[in-house]
């Protein structure tokens, strides 16, 4: 039952999937209208990928939760 | 080379040939040897496959060992870390439960240790022998210093060059101690484990942080001051319905204050932790080429959380210090959770100049 638990936690990792993909869609028409702040952008893109990542590994860690705890 | 227009394809043409035949010779590191390289650490990699197979965890190298099950179970790595010197042996529990308090050293934090001792050698050999006018280390230094500044100022406004260096010291750590886990020793030996896939030092992290940036706030606003932000007793005089409705925003944020250590310790955890164990199934399963991939994507994903836990502690400190009620916006990222701190005090001021 513990590997079922598991596996339905780990699918929450769709949320960071679509949101880093929406983050990357917008920060590239960003950068496309506006070159020169390209950097900038990237630099933000960057932190931001990061937190929504951080999300996902929340789920990673009830997954283990649920595997390893008897 | 020669630039004038008149004459210039013939001389031209002439310069470029001698040029052209010149390079290759000269290029120290070409494809063809790299290509080499790649296909010798392939064979050394099925070589010691073949040699020294992975047995069942817990057994003797020779055991029979499967080709899925078995080799990814040799390899994983259970959260808690293996100990590598027990302080009390007597009184260890025989079955570990959940939280539990023993004396212990662990493997991650002998590997901690060898971290802080790297870092320290590192910061003492590039400040030795300091000069007005800088040599060629102290002036890389301090060209990483300066960038670091603007880095931070840049996110956090002019206030932020204050808390730089404790901003630093957790990058430099952070970033230390999760790339000590790809180096290859380090998760294979039992006695040496990269320190920030461990949940208590990420924990004590978060703590040491959490403990900041709440000192911070203590000391810059008073007592008082701090708590008024969580409980505006003040709010009351403009009426009952406001007064509510600020105590009803202070009880969120302050639990939102203390979900703040916890997302910072289980989010850089779960980062380092799963990629170490990804690293150590896909070594497992795929023995050559695939791994090398996520090895480079796991260096930077350890880059990048490195630079989020220092960036939200920067970010923590940088809103608990603002006073209630100002209207400052940050440059950059909004540093996530108290983003509408400042909407209700931004909107209610704005509206009357509308009007």
């Amino acid at each position: 039952m513990e590997h079922i638990g598991a596996g339905i936690a780990a699918l929450a990792v769709i949320g960071p999937g679509i949101g880093i993909g929406i983050l990357a869609g917008m920060s590239s028409n960003a950068i496309g209208r506006n070159p020169d702040a390209a950097g900038q952008i990237r630099g933000l893109a960057v932190i931001l990928a990061g937190f929504a990542e951080g999300l996902g590994v929340l789920a990673i860690v009830v997954a283990l939760l649920a595997l390893f705890i008897k | 080379m020669t630039t004038d227009p008149g004459g210039a394809p013939a001389t031209r043409v002439e310069e470029e040939e001698p040029v052209a035949s010149a390079t290759p010779p000269r290029k120290r590191f070409g494809v063809k040897a790299f290509l080499l390289l790649c296909a010798a650490v392939v064979a050394l990699d099925l070589l010691a496959a073949i040699l020294v197979p992975p047995f069942p965890k817990g057994g003797q190298p020779g055991q029979a060992c499967d080709y899925p099950a078995c080799f990814i179970n040799s390899v994983i790595e259970f959260p808690p870390p293996p100990v590598v010197l027990d302080l009390a042996p007597a009184t260890a529990p025989a079955t570990a439960p959940l939280i539990y308090f023993h004396p212990s050293i662990s493997s991650t934090i002998l590997t901690m240790w060898i971290v802080m001792a790297f870092i320290l050698l590192l910061a003492f050999l590039a400040t030795r022998r300091m000069r007005q006018t800088p040599g060629r280390v102290q002036n890389a230094v301090e060209w990483a210093y300066e960038f670091g500044s603007d880095f931070a100022v840049g996110i956090g406004g002019e206030r932020a060059r204050r808390y730089y260096p404790i901003f630093a010291a957790f990058f430099l750590f952070i970033l230390f101690s999760n790339w000590s886990g790809l180096v290859p020793p380090v998760g294979k030996i039992e006695q040496l484990r990269a320190p920030t896939s461990d949940v208590n030092v990420t924990i004590g992290l978060a703590l040491t942080s959490f403990v900041l940036f709440q000192g911070e706030g203590f000391r810059r606003l008073g007592v008082r001051g701090y708590l008024g932000k969580f409980f505006p007793i003040g709010e009351f005089r403009k009426g009952l319905g406001a007064g509510l409705l600020a105590m009803y925003v202070g009880i969120i944020e302050l639990f939102l204050e203390f979900v703040k250590p916890v997302t910072l310790s289980m989010r850089l955890f779960g980062n380092i932790y799963g990629g170490e164990v990804a690293l150590a199934v896909v070594s497992a399963l795929t023995l050559a080429l695939l791994p090398v991939f996520l090895l480079g994507l796991e260096a930077l994903l350890n880059v990048i959380q490195a630079l989020i836990f220092s960036v939200l502690t920067l970010m923590f400190i940088l809103i608990a210090i603002e006073g209630h009620g100002s209207e400052e916006r940050h440059p950059a990222a909004a540093g996530g959770v108290s983003a509408d701190h400042t909407a209700p005090g931004g909107a209610g001021n704005h509206q009357p100049v509308a009007a």
